[in-house]
Parts: structure tokens; sequence; C-alpha cells
């Protein structure tokens, strides 16, 4: 199943973490700019636009071979 | 069990505490204070307090995915401090910790202050000599400092918790250096919190609660229930708490200071009076919700999302059982109110001694 990682760019460490942990360091990552709270809805919805057609293009993307099983 | 091999690196270093500091401090191996020098032999004598073999692990620790092996939590106890007696606790504490129920995950790496409050309950407190009384929350007592220290090492150390890496807190809480307090039996007019819990009164347990820092009920001229705990209640409800925001998950620790306990205790209540006194008592009207907090993008169950009259007082938590209530402290007219972060639940597990 196609599948990316959404994360704002302040939680980009914990996100490169959280891939390499899980033993999927190329899956797809999504950046967006942080912060995303206190903005107003049209704000959000400008960006969101933005975003969900970033997130098509990072999960319609060839698949990458798997990694080798870690140790 | 002791003389089976330890698997974890052995580094040489010169025997002065400055450079065991400065080379543990360089690796970000420490909580910034310094540490026991974690040898074979301190380590050893640690192990040699539980009956467990040191390569079995309790599990994987988010966010870093560390195994949290027994010989790695022995290693983090000793630069802690602790005496080989504190690590049944920790071992029962790191294992309450992973359990799903309490997600670790999200108190590691929220945004949210929140730290493990631990609350040892039962006869093995009077054992390692946990303090129970004056200032249960601060400084003084090795036990309660020592273990809640460990319990930090193993989340940075084992958990990879670091701030601005894995623990993304954005201001962060001094209860993130050690958040430990211990029931005070003898002075709490209830049965001990662990057997409300279900346990045996011969066991001792260890509860596990993703809590902020403690918020004061200050209240020196009540001299009913009536006055207490609706000063409590009042404590329990600002808009800027998690709790009520996140329902299914929110839960309050009530610790009541023994005077305050022996006044709503006097008027008759039990310790299940007090949580349905708070449960309905304690509550954000939907008028006051809307000022700010979370409103917008609460987690409300549906028939709380429906409700249209501003003037109804909304629960803050599903149910009276996700008040915990204990007595701890010493003289005087203070208590104190510990949300919980509302990602996670509470679990609670025996002390194998």
């Amino acid at each position: 199943m196609p599948a990316a990682l959404v994360t704002t760019t302040a939680f980009r460490t914990l996100a490169d973490n959280e891939r390499q942990a899980k033993g999927v360091p190329d899956l797809p990552l999504l950046m967006i700019d942080h912060p995303l709270g206190g903005e107003k809805i049209e704000g959000v919805t400008a960006r969101a636009a933005q975003a969900a057609q970033a997130l098509v293009d990072a999960i319609a993307a060839p698949a990458r071979p798997a990694p080798p099983p870690r140790a | 069990m002791t003389e089976r091999p330890l698997m974890s690196e052995t580094i040489e270093l010169d025997d002065s505490p400055e450079a065991v500091d400065d080379y543990f401090a360089a690796h970000q191996w420490s909580d910034g204070l310094p540490v026991v020098p974690p040898t074979e032999e301190r380590v050893r004598a640690m192990l040699a307090a539980v009956r467990r073999d040191p390569q079995e692990s309790l599990g994987a620790m988010p966010p870093g995915w560390g195994q949290a092996t027994v010989e790695k939590l022995a290693i983090n106890a000793v630069m802690a401090g602790c005496r080989p007696a504190y690590f049944p606790v920790i071992l029962a504490a790191v294992d309450a910790m992973l359990d799903p129920a309490f997600n670790l995950y999200g108190v590691q790496a929220t945004t949210h202050p929140v730290a493990p409050l631990l609350v040892v309950s039962g006869p093995y407190v009077r054992a390692i000599d946990m303090h129970v009384g004056s200032g249960v929350l601060g400084p003084g007592n090795r036990a309660n400092a020592t273990i809640g220290r460990a319990m930090r090492l193993i989340l940075l150390n084992v958990g990879a918790g670091w701030p601005g890496r894995g623990d993304m807190a954005t201001q962060g809480s001094p209860a993130k250096y050690s958040y430990v307090i211990a029931e005070n039996e003898a002075a709490s007019p209830w049965e001990p919190l662990r057997v409300a819990l279900g346990f045996a009164a011969e066991e001792t347990a260890v509860t596990v609660f993703g809590g902020e820092g403690p918020h004061n009920v200050n209240d020196h001229v009540s001299t009913t229930a009536t006055g207490i705990l609706t000063n409590c209640a009042d404590v329990m409800v600002p808009i800027g708490s998690n709790v009520g925001w996140y329902f299914s998950q929110s839960q309050l620790m009530l610790v009541l200071g023994p005077e305050h306990a022996a006044t709503v205790a006097k008027d008759g209540l039990d310790r299940a009076d007090v949580q349905r006194f708070c449960y309905h008592q304690a509550r954000r009207t939907l008028g006051k919700a809307k000022l700010g907090g979370m409103y917008g993008i609460q987690d409300w169950p549906r028939w709380m999302q429906v409700i249209g009259d501003d003037a109804t007082p909304l629960p803050l938590v599903p149910s009276p059982e996700d008040i915990f209530v204990l007595v701890a402290g010493g003289p005087g007219k203070h208590s104190v109110v510990v949300p919980n972060c509302t990602f996670s639940r509470a679990v609670t597990r025996a002390v194998d001694v």
C-alpha cells in the first residue's frame, strides 16, 4: 500500500528516526512548514491544498526496493 | 544469574569524577547532572537484586525503540545513584510504561510537558525507606529521587527521548528530572491505593501516570468536605489543561495532604465518594470551553458534541474511576492535582519482591 510520512519541519529529526527505527528509511517524507497551529482557516486551507498535491506526488512515485532486513 | 556475561560495551576512563561526567555529557548519556560510573561491579550488584536474565528485554522503548533489557535498565539505575533494593520498583515501572495503554511514544515525543509520575503503594515503601511525608514531591530522599532519576535516564538513553529530537516538549517540566511519590498509608483514612486498584494489601504496586507537574490546592479555611473538595475540583478545570479535550483518555490524580484528607473523611466520605464528587463538580461549561484551550479540535463523544446550551457543565473525565485519589505529604493545608496528558492511561504493576 502506498504510504508517506507527513510532518512539520520542526519534527524532521523525530520523523527521520522513526523511519530508520522501523526499517523504512526511504519512506516518502512530506514536509510542511512549522508551525501549522495558529494559522487561520484560510491559511490552513491554502497550505493543505499544496500539501495534498505533494502527498499524491510522493506516494505515486515508483516504489523503491525494500531495504535488507535489519540484523 | 549474575555470573552471566554482560553485553554492554566496556569503556575505560580516568578515575576522576570530572572525566566520567565529561565523557557521559559529551555522549549525551546523562540528564545534565553528575552520574555514578556504571562499573561492572556496580551493575552486577544491581542485577543481583532481581531474579531476571540480564538480556531479557521488557520491550522496545519509543521513540528510539531501544531494547529495554534488564542489563540496560540496571546500568541507568546505577548511573542515577540507586541502591540495588530500588531496582524491582524500576523494573515494574518500566514494564507498566511499556503497556500499550500508557502510549509511551506519545508521552515521550509530545510537545506537552508530561512526565511519568510513579506512585508506589505498599509495604516495600518502608523497606526501601521511601519518603511519604513533608515535601513528598520534592528533594531529600534518596529512594524517591534516584528511582525517578533512573526512570528519566532510561527514557533518555534507552528510549532516546532527548529534548528536541525524541522529546519534543515545547518547554518541558522539572518533573522530567524525577517524579516519584509514595502513598502515606499511615495518614490515609481510606484503604491503600493498590487495594482500590485490585491488588492485595500485602503486595506493593507502582502506578505510572502520564502527568503534568503538580497543581497546588491551597485551603487553610475549610472545615468541611464541601470546602476542601470544591477547592480541589476548581483546580481541575482550567481551559489550558489537556484534560477534558481528549475525553476518552482524560484522567486526573488528586493527592490529598493528610490534613485535607482527614477533614474530608471526618464528614463521612470514602475514596469513591471523593471520586464521585470531583467527577460531578469538576466541570467546565460549554461556554467556558469555547473561550480557548483546544476548542474546535477537541475529541469529544457524540453526546457531548451535540450539546448546544452554553451553560451545560461538561465532565472532564469518562468516569469517577478516572480520578485517582490518594494521600501523601505531611502537615499543612495543601493538596495537589495532577492532570494527565490525555493520550495515555495510567497503568499499575505489582513490584516483584
